[in-house]
């Protein structure tokens, strides 16, 4: 019995070391490495420079102003104002996309004979294009009464058009696009639910709701922090369904930082300023994104 | 199991394939320069490639006077791509800055956006073309958006004016006899057509250009008929928008839509609907620039039922201007590695037949005008203000690309009577001072 637990444990540090020393396997990684060195980190890293320069976007003219670019964001009422829909608007998606994904998740798993098309049918809109999703969306916002969701709810909203309502309709739309996406990555996690869970606490007298709570939910956990991850860092980037559909209007009403640092470099030609903004979009959402992602780890448990 | 052991590489293999790929891939990034010159040795013309990026507005002429081109000159192949209004501001602002420019691309005539004359030829990116004859024609109103600093640096076949498009059965139906000539006979044609069941105005407002297109009709006679030197006295910091007659052309626009003659939910309707309304009769007008007539005319049943008239903005005809502006032109880069055979092809877009064919296939005046010259018959009405009441499109003397969006996002806020004309205006004039 010793000997063979002496025995199993030497193979296993044999193994590590062979790993660590003898077979170096981050040099398998290391090609895509450097492509990715080349294609994404240099450029991301040169980019960086931009935010301290007062760059146009064209020609050579171009100064380093230091910190002026971050010093105009904090004075810019429209960037400041647009943090507030950024955040609403992830709050929301996050909110909404992981509930409903859990819902289809939880559907799609049970027994039914549909279940199978049913899931490549709620995981179809992740694959379409987010500006062709916009563009469908524009028709079924259309706020003429006889076209799509107004006639189909027998309602009078002007979905894209009325400030009030155009960032929970972008919402929708986001949601209705990456619910499915949330709800296979749950899948994947109730996989890992082990049935033999279900069964005992099923002998304990446990109903559907109380399985679903103290068995299903917490070992869930590893798909949520993924999906809570996934959708803050999604709903905080969130740019082409805003700009295919409104474009940041009506007014100011859907403006996202993102489209924001996109109007500063494309439309008002201040490429260096849009830059800083980019870069502080990114640090925040590294930020926000690490900070859940430690926080959710911690509450992880395994079966 | 055992032909996968037998296909192994060794590690040594891997590493040199994956390597070696990865020095590919390296390689073939840097190299995706635009494979141009072809050159075929021989003394004879070598054949070029150049390219064209416009607008769409530009492609119905373009195809016309590039079919032209390669008829008198077939060595030079010209390819060309379009993109619309609102995105062609990125695709060419990213080439321009990423240093690849098209040969020749779109340029908006005056100041005022990202992609103007003064902004990109500042940058030292356009050509200068003041060498060509067809630039001593141009009409000396004209020139602020032809030229910096005395040289010219685009092209534009002619000037476009903006206006009422009508659906005439629409008008007929509703009884309407003649277009009106004055602001109170402008809201009583309204009225009429209201009362016959017909939407007044069709608004496309959820894109964003079309928003500013009423305030632009109105805004000569508000203010420019008052003060035609407004953009000086602007300049100079004397007068501002919320102390002119903006105001007034505000609470007129607001006006129309306070007395139900635009289309329910205007933030919600496109540009494409408008056009659809209005072609179908189900509007009886919409206000827009004659450069978009040809697409009001493609979706009716008869093209003929569709002309344009003068939008009054003033309750004396007389004291009814009109905004006419230097139509979406193109430049050629003087970076590029064809600069002279791209200007040969300006040169060749600036013959009088050239802007004849041009102006005809957006329904524009011509810039300059000979026996041959066409004016369509929808825009006839507008050519008696075109000599002394007529101004040029507000944005291209505005002195930064930010006041026009801030322009859209306002009007749709007071469409959708989340703000008030004061606070629009004063964001505008916190966006001219920036």
């Amino acid at each position: 019995m010793t000997s063979l637990t002496v025995q199993r444990r030497s193979a296993v540090s044999r193994r590590r070391r062979r790993f660590s020393a003898n077979s170096p396997s981050w040099l398998f990684a290391a090609p895509a490495l450097v492509v990715y060195a080349l294609v994404v980190l240099y450029p991301a890293a040169a980019g960086v420079v931009y935010a301290f320069t007062d760059w146009s976007g064209i020609g050579q003219d171009m100064s380093f102003v230091g910190l002026a670019n971050f010093g105009a964001l904090l004075g810019d009422e429209q960037a400041m104002g647009s943090i507030g829909n950024t955040l609403l608007l992830t709050v929301a998606i996050v909110a909404v996309q992981n509930g409903v994904g859990l819902l289809l998740a939880l559907g799609v798993n049970a027994k039914l004979k549909s279940r199978a098309l049913l899931r490549v049918i709620f995981f179809a809109p992740v694959v379409v294009s987010p500006v062709m999703v916009a563009f469908l969306w524009k028709y079924v916002y259309n706020p003429d009464p006889s076209a799509g969701l107004n006639g189909l709810l027998g309602l009078s909203v002007d979905w894209l058009g009325d400030p009030s309502v155009a960032l929970w309709s972008i919402a929708g739309m986001v949601v209705w696009q990456y619910a499915g996406y949330s709800m296979v990555i749950f899948l994947a996690g109730l996989e890992g639910v082990p049935k033999e869970l279900h069964e005992a606490a099923m002998i304990d007298g446990a109903g559907t709701f109380q399985r679903f709570r103290y068995v299903t939910w917490p070992l869930l956990a590893p798909a949520v922090t993924i999906n809570l991850m996934l959708s803050t860092i999604g709903g905080l980037k969130l740019f082409d369904q805003i700009f295919a559909a409104t474009n940041g209007g009506p007014g100011y009403a859907t403006e996202t930082l993102s489209t924001v640092l996109y109007k500063q470099a494309f439309v008002f030609g201040k490429f260096g300023y849009s830059t800083a903004i980019a870069l502080v979009l990114a640090l925040f959402v590294a930020a926000v994104s690490l900070v859940q992602v430690y926080y959710l780890r911690n509450r992880e448990v395994s079966a | 199991m055992t032909d996968l052991r037998d296909a192994r590489v060794s590690r040594a293999q891997f590493f040199r394939m994956m390597g070696g790929l990865a020095v590919a891939a390296a390689a073939t990034a840097c190299s995706t320069k635009p494979e141009t010159t072809a050159t075929t040795g021989g003394g004879s013309a070598a054949g070029v490639d150049l390219k064209f990026l416009g607008v769409a507005d530009q492609k119905a002429p373009m195809d016309e006077l590039l079919a032209a081109y390669k008829k008198a000159k077939p060595e030079v192949r010209l390819t060309a791509s379009f993109a619309p209004t609102d995105q062609v501001q990125t695709s060419v602002r990213t080439q321009l800055g990423a240093g690849n420019a098209p040969d020749l691309h779109v340029v908006y005539p005056g100041n005022g956006s990202a992609m103007s004359m003064t902004q990109i030829a500042k940058a030292g990116l356009l050509a200068d073309l003041s060498a060509q004859p067809w630039t001593q024609s141009i009409p000396t109103g004209f020139k602020p958006a032809f030229q910096l600093d005395g040289k010219t640096y685009i092209y534009s076949a002619g000037s476009s004016v903006i206006g009422a498009v009508y659906n005439k059965k629409a008008f007929e139906k509703a009884g309407v006899d003649a277009p009106p000539t004055t602001w109170t006979e402008f809201l009583a044609v309204c009225d009429k057509l209201k009362k016959a069941g017909i939407t007044p105005i069709a608004l496309g407002a959820q894109t964003p250009w079309v928003t500013q297109l009423i305030t632009y009709a109105l805004v000569p006679s508000t203010v420019y008929a008052k003060d035609p030197t407004f953009d000086d006295k602007q300049l100079a910091g004397q007068t501002s928008f919320a102390q002119s007659g903006w105001r007034q052309a505000m609470e007129m626009y607001l006006e129309l839509q306070k007395r139900g003659f635009f289309n329910d939910k205007p933030n919600g309707t496109t540009f494409e609907q408008q056009i659809s309304m209005v072609a179908t009769g189900k509007a009886g007008m919409a206000v827009q620039v004659s450069a978009v007539l040809p697409d009001f005319r493609k979706a009716a049943s008869s093209p003929d039922d569709l002309s344009m008239f003068p939008v009054p903005g003033a309750d004396d005809a007389n004291q009814v201007w009109i905004p006419a502006g230097v139509v979406v032109g193109l430049g050629a880069s003087a970076k590029g590695q064809h600069v002279e055979e791209a200007k040969a092809f300006i040169d060749f877009l600036g013959k009088q037949e050239s802007i004849n064919a041009w102006a005809k296939a957006i329904a524009a005046i011509p810039l300059t005008q000979d026996s041959s010259s066409t004016i369509d018959p929808a825009v006839q009405s507008f050519l008696p203000f075109t000599k002394d009441r007529a101004v040029p499109f507000m944005d291209q003397r505005w002195p930064n690309a930010e006041v026009q969006p801030v322009h859209f996002a306002v009007i749709q806020e007071l469409l959708a009577g989340k703000s008030t004309v004061d606070e629009a205006l004063k964001k505008m004039d916190e966006a001219y001072k920036k």
